[in-house]
């Protein structure tokens, strides 16, 4: 990356610097992203179980999340230009994923092992939840 | 060369030249410092709507059948509408930077009007969505909720229903608010952009505001799967 400046262009003590390049994307490439995420906008709504009436349990939500975590990625990687980015750029905003990935771990980890928490002489105590006989 | 004023390549055409601020050595250095502090930002967004998709796993783990007779009582048509107005907007966001790039400045504007319409249109969707549940007793805050016979028989029996519906009004508000600010953002370019503001030597603001709008998007991308089709 160039970092001099140029002062062919400059006049007086203003000096014109060049040093700024960018990728840029073509219209083909935007636009093949933005029709693939209507794509699996519309995958998404087909298989959801309120609209289908598909039954695919505790599939359900994870395929659901999934698709929704590719079309993430699209929108990251190309219309947020993140593919061409400095690597510390890709730090700062996959790092708070990665840290947000963190919190919903533990949140589940919490949740999944609530019943065996406190476990009294080997024995698993059931803990009631609110809202709940 | 010590004060020597720095300015960025200015294109034909009527643009305006950029200097570069007096405390960076370079425009690279310029445009990449604010870029690493709005990635910073967007962090902070993240964890911000983090905080509230953790409640959301949290208590839909717990009372799945709230979260799925709530959601029920959304429509997902209005939902997957809205989910298309915001990807065309992130399209047509991600094309105004590239005109802002090519110093295409008739595009920029044009392109960003698209993204502005696109989010209007989506306020307006959230506006009747939001109206209708007023009008029938499901709002959030304990005080607004009591649904009336429309939406109460649905709800019969289900462990705190407006649990679902607190969470819903929380994030799809905050989120809407984002819209609203991104509008405002968006409508500052155009009019910058118009005077000849932005162009391939300098573009920093385009470049942001596209990436806060992303991030709008992306947050959406999530909330309706979430929210609307929930299993």
């Amino acid at each position: 990356m160039a970092h001099g400046t140029d002062t062919s262009h400059g006049h007086g003590d203003t000096v014109v610097d060049h040093s700024h390049h960018a990728h840029v994307c073509s219209f083909q490439a935007f636009f093949g992203i933005y029709v693939t995420l209507l794509f699996l906008t519309f995958v998404t709504v087909a298989i959801a179980e309120p609209v289908s009436g598909l039954h695919l349990g505790s599939a359900s939500m994870l395929v659901a999340m999934a698709v929704a975590a590719v079309k993430a990625a699209l929108v990251m990687t190309v219309f947020m230009h993140l593919r061409w980015d400095t690597a510390m750029n890709n730090l700062a905003f996959l790092g708070s994923l990665i840290f947000l990935s963190l919190l919903f771990l533990f949140t589940l980890a919490d949740h999944s092992t609530r019943q065996v928490a406190d476990p009294i002489g080997g024995t698993p105590v059931e803990v009631k939840r609110f809202g709940q006989d | 060369m010590g004060h020597s004023t720095i300015v960025t390549p200015t294109p034909q055409g009527g643009f305006q030249t950029h200097t570069v601020a007096h405390h960076f050595k370079t425009a690279e250095q310029e445009f990449q410092s604010a870029k690493l502090a709005f990635w910073l930002f967007l962090a902070t967004e993240v964890m911000l709507f983090g905080g509230l998709f953790a409640a959301y796993i949290y208590y839909h783990d717990v009372y799945p059948e709230t979260f799925q007779k709530g959601g029920a009582l959304l429509d997902w048509k209005l939902g997957a509408l809205n989910t298309g107005l915001l990807l065309t907007s992130s399209w047509t966001m991600a094309m105004g930077v590239r005109a802002s790039q090519l110093s295409q400045r008739k595009q920029l504007v044009w392109w960003l009007v698209a993204t502005v319409v696109c989010a209007a249109g989506f306020m307006v969707v959230k506006y009747i969505e939001y109206s209708t549940k007023y009008h029938h007793g499901i709002f959030a805050f304990t005080g607004l909720f009591s649904p009336d016979d429309h939406y109460a028989p649905d709800l019969q029996g289900l462990a705190y229903p407006q649990l679902y519906f607190n969470l819903y009004f929380t994030m799809t508000g905050i989120h809407g608010l984002h819209v609203l600010i991104g509008m405002i953002a968006i409508a500052w370019l155009i009019w910058r952009g118009a005077q000849g503001r932005f162009h391939s030597g300098w573009y920093t603001p385009v470049e942001l505001v596209g990436l806060y709008w992303h991030v709008v998007d992306l947050i959406w991308i999530f909330l309706f799967p979430l929210l609307y089709l929930v299993p």
